[in-house]
């Protein structure tokens, strides 16, 4: 054993291949912890891949035959109409607010992102409401008017119609991605362009569409994934997709296996829109560059294309923030009191105890993960994070089969366990409040670890070397210098992933506890029950939970560049 | 000697080049020690391999006839009592001057921790700048602030990662002088990188002159200044550019 006398300062120590273990042994625990993190963020998702290999029954062959066609069809529908009109209402949102100077203009660049608080599920019966017979539309005109037009017209539970509900409430992913890439675009391309003589049509057309394609394929694809993961517009809407697939084989028909091939599917749906996207982009990642470019001048705009661009942007927010919350807002009053209080609380408690306990594990989860991701040297540290961000791209639905048949196996491993306690029912994590949690995590893990990556790699490494340089090791480093200034981080992916987890629909209606109600699984009921005005209670919590959010990261965004 | 560092070698990984290749020296205690280089030299690999933030392919270092690693032996970075200035000080931001300092401390009763924080506040002339927190200093004074927690807790060897780089000229010249008194009073060896000649001339007992992470002269610096100075160094220069 070899001996180091110290400096007076330090504690003598014995020195020896302890040590060599004790290192190793603290990098270990890290190592250890993140990847059983990993393998339980992505094992789950597995049992899909079995899945296709197992053999199929009778209901799926009825389905294969008869209605995948379908389902990919309208699929396909869905998301072509809906990519195309939120690229095309983002990117001119964009687009006017980047360039141009307006009345309301600094309202509206943040404003604008506000329907993005209004879950679509929410958006589809609000919208319903007022286009139906009974809606303010129809009765204004029939009382107001004397016009009996055919309801047919207003019919909006279609296809188009929840085109036109998605690009309402999906397109400030177009809007706000490609907004904050084009300000940090430099004012030298878009001028060198106008001195060569372009004008603003030609420069949008052959400038500012390919530089921020990166943006907007980002945005959209973020919007398809949207779509592809909805299951309450569509069943509101009475359209058959993968996700209503899912639920009827699963609830209709008690057929988890053909639940299971339908997920498939919908994985394999979305691997290519995955895949799509990586071609799309290209080789080039988002460049958030914080390299200062001299940004944009504005243009004044004047008289009508001044009102033009103001009319533009709030009719946008109208049709997806107010007057949807107008519409909440007047049936909220209108019924205020059917539902009773303790009975409401019962569903916020529900609501922010489920919220709350899963965004605590996420971020809990993404700090340790992202600590050993910038711990450990090497490519498969790097890339092992990445596939679990992969569980934001798998739909809500599969995410359920997946844990379900996961829960359901675990039950049955731990069976012998349950009878020595003397527990006698054969399900107890499956139909526990742990498998609905579980499910969250794994589907909003990437929403966290994004924002905790982004923290630890704004903080650098450096301040971490410098503590245990000072002789205070890894584990105590963390707790002392990397969560206080990753405090900002821990804080945004916390309230991201809570209003997520809040406006959260397929999971919780498949994996929650008999009896277990949150707000959005009871505004989903009673609209569903047709008691739309019920619904609107609870709808108007979450909605304006999320508002607030988005409020506050306006002010943290627009901080930042500082 | 004090200080032994035998045949350091170490390549990034996904490299094939060695950033440092068989780099071998020995200091005695007190010395002032520069390693001085172009950018890319490796010469902030050297300090993060004898800190212990990486993991050197071969080669040992001994502090005092003991090791701190070898092929057998590996120490933590925070075992070593090693101190480090980073090039941007590294000070932590939610923590106040004395608390940066007292971070480094832990070992010690708290009466002593206010004496050593005071002393080594005394020591860098900051004596009234304790209760501020880093934003609220200007360069040079952080860095001496960087200076103060490293020297606080008594370690063998300081390594300073070209501590002049984040200071404008002016300062650079009065500071030269100030980091010499500092590291001398305090008795402490320390090794500091540079890529300024005037640096290394000013403030160092002894210069290795670094080139593509092994050593190519070395010496003090009136010798070096006899030997290698204009002729040697200019006819270099051409070459390196292409590095
Ligand atoms: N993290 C890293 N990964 C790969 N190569 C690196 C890394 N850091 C430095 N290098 C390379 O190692 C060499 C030495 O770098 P460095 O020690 O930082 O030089 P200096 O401090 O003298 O400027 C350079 O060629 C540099 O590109
Ligand atoms: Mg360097």
């Amino acid at each position: 054993m070899l001996r180091v006398k110290r400096n007076k300062g330090f504690l003598v120590e014995e020195l020896g291949c302890w040590t060599v273990q004790r290192k190793l042994s603290n990098v270990n625990a890290w190592t250890v912890s993140a990847v059983i993190i990993m393998a339980l963020l992505f094992l789950p998702n597995l049992t899909i891949v079995s899945g296709i290999f197992s053999p199929s029954n009778d209901n799926w062959a009825h389905m294969k035959e008869f209605v995948l066609g379908s389902f990919i069809k309208t699929s396909l529908i869905l998301i072509g109409a809906t990519g195309f009109l939120t690229i095309a209402i983002g990117l001119s949102l964009a687009w006017l607010i980047a360039q141009y100077q307006f009345p309301l203009r600094n309202f509206l660049k943040w404003a604008l992102v506000l329907p993005l608080s209004i879950p679509p599920f929410i958006g589809a019966y609000t919208y319903h409401g007022i286009f139906n017979y009974t809606g303010v539309i129809q009765t204004t005109l029939r009382d107001g008017f004397g016009k009996d037009l055919n309801p047919a017209y207003f019919d909006i539970m279609n296809i188009p119609g929840a085109v036109f509900i998605y690009t309402l409430f999906l397109y400030p992913y177009v809007y706000s991605i490609t907004r904050i890439f084009l300000s940090q675009q430099s004012a030298s391309l878009i001028e060198s362009a106008r001195m060569l003589g372009k004008g603003p049509v030609n420069i949008f057309f052959q400038v500012v569409i390919p530089i921020s394609r990166v943006a907007i394929i980002g945005g959209s694809s973020l919007v398809v994934l949207e779509v592809l993961n909805d299951y309450g517009v569509v069943k509101y809407y009475g359209i058959q997709t993968f996700t209503t697939g899912i639920f009827q084989s699963w609830f209709g028909l008690g057929d988890i296996e053909t639940s299971i091939k339908l997920a498939a599917s919908l994985m394999g749906f979305v691997i290519f829109i995955l895949m799509a996207e990586k071609l799309l982009r290209g080789r080039r990642q988002y460049n958030y560059s914080t390299t200062k470019v001299r940004p944009l001048p504005l243009i004044r705009l004047k008289g009508w294309k001044a009102f033009m661009a103001t009319g533009y942007g709030l009719l946008i927010l109208s049709l997806g923030f107010l007057i949807p919350v107008v519409q909440l807002i007047d049936w909220t009053i209108l019924t205020f009191g059917t539902i009773p209080t303790e009975e409401f609380l019962i569903y916020v408690k529900n609501s922010v105890t489920v919220a709350g306990i899963s965004a605590t594990v996420i971020i809990i989860f993404a700090l340790i993960v992202g600590n050993f991701s910038r711990l450990v040297h090497g490519k498969a540290a790097k890339l092992l994070p990445k596939l679990t961000i992969l569980g934001y791209s798998i739909p809500g639905a599969v995410i359920a089969v997946a844990v379900v048949t996961a829960f359901i196996g675990l039950d049955g491993f731990l069976a012998p366990l349950y009878r020595l306690l003397g527990v006698d029912h054969t399900l107890v994590l499956s139909v526990s409040l742990a498998m609905l949690i579980s499910a969250y995590i794994i589907r909003f893990f990437a929403i966290g670890y994004n924002s905790i990556e982004s923290g630890y790699d704004k903080i650098g490494t450096d301040f971490r070397d410098a503590s245990r340089l000072l002789g205070v090791g890894l584990t105590k480093t963390f707790f002392r210098i990397d969560v206080p200034m990753l405090k900002g981080a821990i804080v945004s992916g916390f309230i991201l992933v809570f209003i997520d987890v809040l406006k959260e629909i397929p999971l919780t209606l498949i994996l929650r506890p008999f009896n277990f109600d949150t707000l959005s699984t009871k505004a989903f009921q009673y609209a569903s029950d047709e008691k739309i005005m019920e619904a609107s209670q609870a709808s108007l919590v979450i909605v304006g939970i999320s508002a607030l959010a988005i409020v506050v990261f306006y002010k943290f965004l627009e901080k930042e560049p500082e | 000697m004090y200080i032994s560092i035998q045949d350091l070698c170490f390549s990034y990984p996904d490299t094939n080049r060695a950033a440092v290749d068989h780099f071998s020296l020995t200091i005695g205690k007190g010395e002032v020690v520069s390693i001085l280089g172009k950018s890319g030299s490796g010469k902030s690999t050297i300090l993060r391999l004898l800190a212990g933030l990486e993991k050197p392919s071969k080669g040992s270092l001994c502090i005092q006839e003991n090791v701190v690693f070898d092929d057998k032996v590996f120490l933590a970075p925070e075992k070593r009592g090693i101190g480090m200035v980073f090039q941007d000080y590294a000070l932590f931001p939610h923590m106040t001057v004395q608390d940066n300092i007292k971070f480094g401390l832990s070992h010690l009763k708290k009466e002593e921790k206010k004496k050593r924080i005071q002393e080594v506040l005394e020591l860098v002339e900051l004596e009234d700048y304790g209760n501020r927190y880093p934003h609220q200093l200007s360069g040079g004074q952080q860095q001496r602030v960087a200076i103060a927690r490293a020297i606080a807790p008594n370690p063998h060897l300081i390594l300073l990662d070209e501590p002049f780089s984040n200071l404008d000229a002016e300062l650079q010249v009065k500071i030269r002088k100030e980091l010499r008194d500092i590291l001398k009073k305090a008795n402490i060896t320390s090794i500091f990188v540079t890529h300024d000649e005037n640096d290394a001339f000013a403030l160092a007992d002894w210069i290795i002159k670094l080139k593509d992470g092994r050593i190519d002269a070395m010496g003090r610096p009136c010798d070096l200044l006899g030997a290698s100075r204009p002729s040697e160094i200019r006819q270099q220069e051409p070459e390196l550019v292409g590095v």
